[in-house]
This record gives structure tokens, C-alpha cells and sequence, in this order.
């Protein structure tokens, strides 16, 4: 018995079982722009289809004018760093990783893509018909804090 | 409420999972040998008898010298299910460890080559005349058990995902005695539901195998009975004949 306890206390230390205190979910940052009209449930199951569809119509087919745009993602989920910029996927924090080191799935988009918004993504951010006026001084409120 | 069933359910599966086994492995453990009976050509030492079961174990060496196709599906779904086995530690360990996390990709492949072997392994019980012949309900419902299971979950890797944050977070939970929200799926549930009934019934199945082969005579004896005397540690320890029992050469 004894050392069936122990064994279990081991199994318990070995799994990270002290890491987490309260919740066993990662901790996802908020988006700034419009939430999904899809809605984030069927986002975090289906965003990868989504992204792997519209590349082979981009990049297969020719198409630029498709529904998704990693671009996209990457603006409207991109979380400020310490100086108030985005941060990239090699830091800690990052929205993608949150989820994907907590499944231990690997993200191949940013070997190529830039995990980080560019310059002008406020600009395309005003684009998106999904954003309101409110949702975009909420955005640029997120930008300067 | 569904969470809380497959809450129990999991519990009561892993407990009939690890205390079933445990019964049947001190079973085997204390089931007397009392004849000398490896299969020849069997090795002389304690040593050669460790490097034939490790060829049995991770090889299936007497398979692949009996049949060489049964041999080819039986390691094909094995090494997978390994792989996938491996592969799913991830559901269980926060953060995950580094080398679970490296052989992610390979688990993918590797639940093509389960579903190969399974396949095959239930065709040969159809259309195979000697083991079709042989082949009993539980043959064929340990395949078919192990078909749902790979099925459902290739099913949510390449045609439906599902929540896999939530799915962990309900394991991860499980194991600090917790129960949290699980994705009510059809496909998560499924696949769970057969796993739980795999993990119940596993004790009581020809699944034993994995556990039995440590305990097979004919494989884990040294053959050495012309250099000593075998005797078995029951027939050591009997008593002496009771009073009134003529002893050899008495009469």
C-alpha cells in the first residue's frame, strides 16, 4: 500500500501535477477586433481547416480574394510585449502558442508567415466589415496600453 | 451530466483496468511450472533466456518464423498503437514532455499503419478457412473493439476535431480528482466510451497476452535440466508423508 501511494505521488510530480493551482485551461489572450461570427468554439476546433483550405486556393489555385487571411489572425490576436509591441511566436505568451505548446501541437504557418502583425494591420483591421466603430477604439485602446 | 458519467466511468475502468490485471499477473506469477518445457532450440542461461524474450517481446520472433504475413500485420498494428499510445501522453502531462511533444507527427503515421494491421488481422480470421474455423466472438470482437477505436479517433484528427484543449483539461482533471467539461462530441464520446470498455474488459480478455508472455514456461525457461535437477517450489516445500502412509520399501 505504501508503496502504491508513493508510486502514485511520483505519477502525480512527474505529470505537472503541482503546475497548475486553479485551472487546467491555458490562459488564451482576448482578440481585440470583432469576435468571430462563427463564434470561438467553432474556431478553436476549425481554424486550421480554414487556413490550410484558403492556402491551396492562394497558392494553388491562384485565388487571392478568399474569406480567411493568416494576416488577419495574426492582427486582431497579436498580444503586446513589455514595449507595447507585438510580440512574436518565440515568446512566451504569444496567442497561438498558448494552445498549441499546451496540445503539444507544433505550428508550421510561422516558418514562412510573419507571427507578427505588420505595420499597417490597424489599417486592415478597418477593413474587416466585422469590426464596429466601438470595436475598433477598444482595439486601439488595446494598442496603447 | 455526460461529464460525470464518463467522470465514473473512467475511474471505474481504470480501477478494474489495473487491479483485474494485477489479480491475473499474481496469478500467473504463482502458477506452478513443475515441468521443464522450453521450446528448443532454447537458450542455456539466464542471460540467452533475457535476449529470447526481448526478441519475442519487441520482434514477435516466433511469429515471423511461423507465418511471415500474420507477422507483418500483427507488427504493424503493435508498433502503431505503440506510437499512438505514446503520442496521447499528451493528454495527460502539463507541460508536456519534450520528447512526446517530437513524436507528435510520427503518431499520425503511425495510426495508418494500426488501422493496416487491424484490417488485415480481421481479414485473415474471415478468409483463412483453418482460422475462421478457430475463430471465437471475442476474436472478433477485440478487432473490431480496436477498429472503433482507431476509426473514431483518425476520425477526429482528419475529419471532425474536436476540443482537444477541453478533452485534457477533463483528463487533466480526472487525475487531480476533478471534473470538468467534457466536449459532448459524438466522436470524443465514442471513442472514449470504447476505451473504457476496452480498459474494462482487458483483464478478462485475450488482450492478456501482453502481460502472459512473461509467464509462458516454454519461453522463460533455462534449458538446463541436464545440469541440474528441477523442482518446482511447491513440490520442494510439501510436506512429509503423513503417519500410517508406508514408506518405499516398508512392505
Amino acid at each position: 500500500m505504501k508503496r502504491l501511494m508513493a508510486f502514485l505521488v511520483i505519477v502525480f510530480v512527474a505529470t505537472g501535477g503541482g503546475a497548475f493551482a486553479g485551472s487546467l485551461y491555458p490562459e488564451i489572450p482576448k482578440a481585440v477586433g470583432a469576435a468571430h461570427p462563427e463564434g470561438s468554439a467553432f474556431m478553436r476546433i476549425n481554424h486550421m481547416k480554414l487556413l490550410r483550405h484558403d492556402r491551396d486556393e492562394t497558392m494553388r489555385l491562384g485565388n487571392r480574394d478568399t474569406q480567411y487571411s493568416l494576416k488577419e489572425c495574426v492582427a486582431c490576436h497579436a498580444v503586446m510585449g513589455p514595449d507595447a509591441l507585438p510580440i512574436s511566436v518565440k515568446e512566451e505568451g504569444h496567442f497561438c502558442r498558448s494552445c498549441h505548446e499546451y496540445a503539444a501541437v507544433k505550428v508550421d504557418c510561422f516558418q514562412c508567415h510573419n507571427s507578427k502583425p505588420d505595420a499597417g494591420f490597424t489599417a486592415l483591421l478597418a477593413q474587416s466589415p466585422a469590426a464596429s466603430s466601438d470595436d475598433i477604439a477598444a482595439y486601439l485602446d488595446g494598442v496603447t496600453q | 451530466m455526460l461529464s460525470t458519467l464518463y467522470a465514473v466511468l473512467f475511474y471505474v475502468a481504470t480501477i478494474f483496468m489495473i487491479v483485474g490485471t494485477a489479480m491475473k499477473v499474481l496469478k500467473y506469477a504463482r502458477t506452478p511450472a513443475p515441468l521443464k518445457i522450453p521450446v528448443s532450440p532454447a537458450p542455456r542461461t539466464k542471460k540467452g533466456v533475457w535476449f529470447r524474450m526481448f526478441k519475442e517481446v519487441a520482434f514477435f520472433q516466433s511469429l515471423f518464423k511461423s507465418n511471415k504475413w500474420i507477422w507483418i500485420f500483427a507488427v504493424l498494428f503493435h508498433a502503431g498503437m505503440l506510437l499512438v499510445v505514446l503520442r496521447h501522453i499528451r493528454y495527460f502531462t502539463q507541460p508536456v514532455w519534450g520528447w512526446v511533444e517530437l513524436i507528435q507527427p510520427i503518431g499520425v503515421y503511425a495510426s495508418f499503419a494500426m488501422l493496416i494491421g487491424l484490417l488485415g488481422l480481421l481479414i485473415r480470421r474471415i478468409v483463412v478457412p483453418r482460422i475462421r474455423y478457430i475463430s471465437d466472438p471475442s476474436d472478433y470482437l477485440m478487432l473490431i473493439l480496436f477498429l472503433g477505436i482507431v476509426i473514431t479517433g483518425m476520425g477526429m484528427k482528419f475529419v471532425m476535431p474536436v476540443d482537444i484543449l477541453a478533452v485534457k483539461q477533463f483528463f487533466l482533471g480526472l487525475m487531480r480528482f476533478q471534473i470538468n467539461e467534457l466536449p459532448a462530441s459524438p466522436a470524443i464520446l465514442t471513442h472514449l466510451g470504447l476505451v473504457a470498455v476496452l480498459m474494462i474488459i482487458f483483464p478478462i480478455s485475450k488482450l492478456m497476452h501482453a502481460p502472459g508472455v512473461f509467464f509462458a514456461p516454454s519461453r522463460t525457461q533455462v534449458d538446463n535440466a541436464r545440469e541440474f535437477r528441477h523442482l518446482s517450489a511447491w513440490a520442494n516445500q510439501l510436506p512429509p508423508l503423513p503417519e500410517g502412509i508406508p514408506e518405499e520399501g516398508d512392505v
